[in-house]
């Protein structure tokens, strides 16, 4: 891990950070694409060939609007906060493997930015910091909708981090550790169901984590129907009301890039990562296995988007506290059991 | 290795940085972004000392959690509520400097002396590594030597938590919500939210001049406590 030189991890990690923002360009028009098919319409088609220019054409007309600052607003927080939630969403991609070690131009490459020894609980931790950007925003606006959003998001993310983290207890138990790639590394062993032997991804022995994993993740990322620091109809679209041009593409950028990671990040959890025919002997199927499984993930977003009403704020919390709770605390306690059994311990 | 050094040095003067900005900003939500730098710095030295997990749980715990919550508390005072600083109260001003001094000499005089260095474990960079990496080491400290004192931390945290719960809850278990005794609305019974106007000729009031009466300043909105959220509550728009 540490045999590589410094410049190459930041040039890898550079590379990573440009396709994360096209990616994300992309990700809108995907999103756009597929919420029209939903809802029998063309989505957009004007710019370039299928449409295909329009995330670019949107962020250049993004970038030329005025940026506006209200009166009263506090001016440096106002001005940083849309980048608190923009570095935190994309820091988080540092602990995703797109596979092992390569050797490219008779170097080896490791395709990780870093193997950090707690890589989950640091994605949680720079998306617990990212809802500094959206309640410090909506603060320094000084406008009460704004406010209202920030409240709501605070509330939210709080709430739905515990859910999220413990979800995820299993897995480390399964694993035995926080290291994402030893948790992709775990998966690669063989599971027999009767008479098929699949790959033993997580999802298989944590049906139940996964899904509490998806809907928390949904609340966390400030997605319909968790959508509510946003509420368009109710808050005029909440903590970033007043936000124009690029500090408000800041927040969409955040947005966006914190939906992709944690695409990533549930690939890599809870399907395997990079694992798939093939992967062993060509790392390129490996990634591309990665971005599939990602993918699958973000046209889920855009499902639930398109199909769910956004949830009563009561109920949010609700669900947080007196369902998703106590289902995550069992999981724990009933994986632990089996963990504890399986290694002839319990009894 | 120098450039470590040079990280570590950037990392600490912005952590001093920050706790400084913390003590001396007006503004009470500054104060808490600055002690949101300051803990983010504090990870990060934890982190270059190879106690990765820690740092980690400093920010999902401290960053994450409790500063959330802290600033949501303050972002929803009105600063003229609170309690002006630097103003009045000379002995409390000269009894804090001298309490900030005497913790100051003590911690310098405990760094210069190193007489506080405590019992010598056994967490050498080889036993950790041996065990496979500082989370693994940690966890196996705190299940097994630590256990008692592990639970009992947990004990009282869940009695934390139930006292809270007990506080927040507006009435005797088992008395549905909306039964409850008193509500806080604010006061605008409904239908009166619009002023109307009011004196002689007011009726032929139109266009502009209507719309600047019917929103008079919300000075007159007052918190009042009703019974019932459907009641004309006596204080507050009911007179008018």
């Amino acid at each position: 891990m540490n045999d590589q030189p410094m410049w190459l991890t930041f040039l890898f990690a550079f590379l990573i950070m440009n396709v994360l923002l096209i990616g994300m360009a992309y990700m809108t028009y995907f999103e756009r694409k597929v919420l029209a098919g939903m809802q029998d319409r063309m989505g957009p088609t004007r710019t370039g060939p299928k449409g295909l220019l329009q995330p670019i054409a949107d962020g250049v007309k993004l970038l030329g609007k005025e940026d506006l600052i209200p009166r009263f607003a506090d001016k440096w927080v106002f001005f940083f906060a849309p980048l608190i939630v923009f570095v935190t969403a994309i820091v988080g991609v540092a602990v995703i493997p797109f596979g092992g070690t390569i050797e490219v131009f008779g170097r080896d490459l490791n395709l990780y930015i870093t193997d950090l020894n707690v890589g989950a609980l640091f994605l949680l931790a720079f998306s617990s910091i990212g809802v500094y950007g959206v309640i410090l925003g909506a603060w320094a606006s000084s406008n009460r909708y704004s406010l209202l959003g920030g409240l709501r998001a605070a509330a939210q993310v709080v709430s739905y981090e515990i859910i999220l983290g413990l979800s995820l207890v299993g897995v480390f138990l399964l694993a035995g550790s926080l290291s994402l790639r030893d948790i992709m590394i775990a998966q690669q062993t063989n599971l027999e169901i009767g008479p098929l032997t699949v790959k033993n991804w997580f999802i298989l022995s944590q049906p139940l984590a996964f899904i509490l994993f998806m809907i928390a993740a949904v609340a966390e990322t400030n997605r319909a129907p968790f959508d509510l620091p946003e509420a368009e109809t109710e808050l005029v679209s909440g903590f970033h009301t007043e936000y124009s041009a690029f500090r408000f593409s800041f927040y969409f950028l955040g947005e966006y890039i914190a939906m992709i990671v944690i695409s990533l990040f549930a690939s890599t959890l809870f399907l395997g990562g990079t694992s798939g025919p093939g992967s062993e002997n060509h790392w390129y199927l490996g990634v591309l296995y990665l971005l599939l499984k990602a993918i699958v993930f973000l046209f889920f977003y855009v499902w639930l988007r398109a199909t769910l009403p956004r949830f009563r704020y009561d109920q949010l919390m609700g669900i947080a506290w007196k369902v998703l709770l106590p289902l995550v605390l069992l999981n724990i306690v009933v994986t632990a059991a089996i963990r504890l059994a399986s290694d002839g311990l319990l009894f | 290795m120098p450039w470590e050094v040079i990280i570590f040095y950037f990392i600490a003067a912005t952590a001093i940085a920050g706790a400084a900005g913390m003590v001396i900003a007006q503004n009470p939500v500054h104060s808490a972004v600055f002690l949101v730098i300051c803990f983010i710095q504090i990870a990060a030295v934890f982190v270059m000392l190879g106690a990765e997990f820690l740092g980690i749980i400093q920010i999902i715990v401290y960053t994450g959690a409790i500063l959330v919550l802290l600033l949501f508390v303050l972002m929803l005072v009105d600063p003229e509520d609170l309690p002006e600083f630097h103003v009045g109260r000379p002995v409390q001003r000269a009894v804090g400097v001298i309490l900030g001094l005497i913790l100051l000499l003590e911690v310098a005089t405990a760094i210069a002396t190193r007489t506080i260095t405590g019992r010598q474990g056994n967490a050498t960079l080889e036993n950790v590594e041996l065990v496979g990496g500082n989370t693994q080491a940690l966890g196996r400290v705190l299940y097994t030597d630590h256990l008692l004192a592990f639970e009992v931390v947990s004990l009282i945290l869940t009695v934390g938590v139930l006292g809270a719960i007990v506080l927040a809850l507006p009435e005797r278990l088992g008395v549905r919500s909306y039964k409850r005794k008193d509500t806080i609305s604010l006061a605008h019974p409904r239908g009166t939210d619009i002023a109307l106007p009011a004196g002689e000729g007011a009726q032929v009031q139109t266009g502009l001049s209507s719309t600047a009466v019917a929103k008079p300043s919300g000075v007159g909105r007052r918190l009042i406590m009703s019974s019932d959220p459907d009641e004309q509550p006596v204080t507050g728009g009911g007179r008018q």
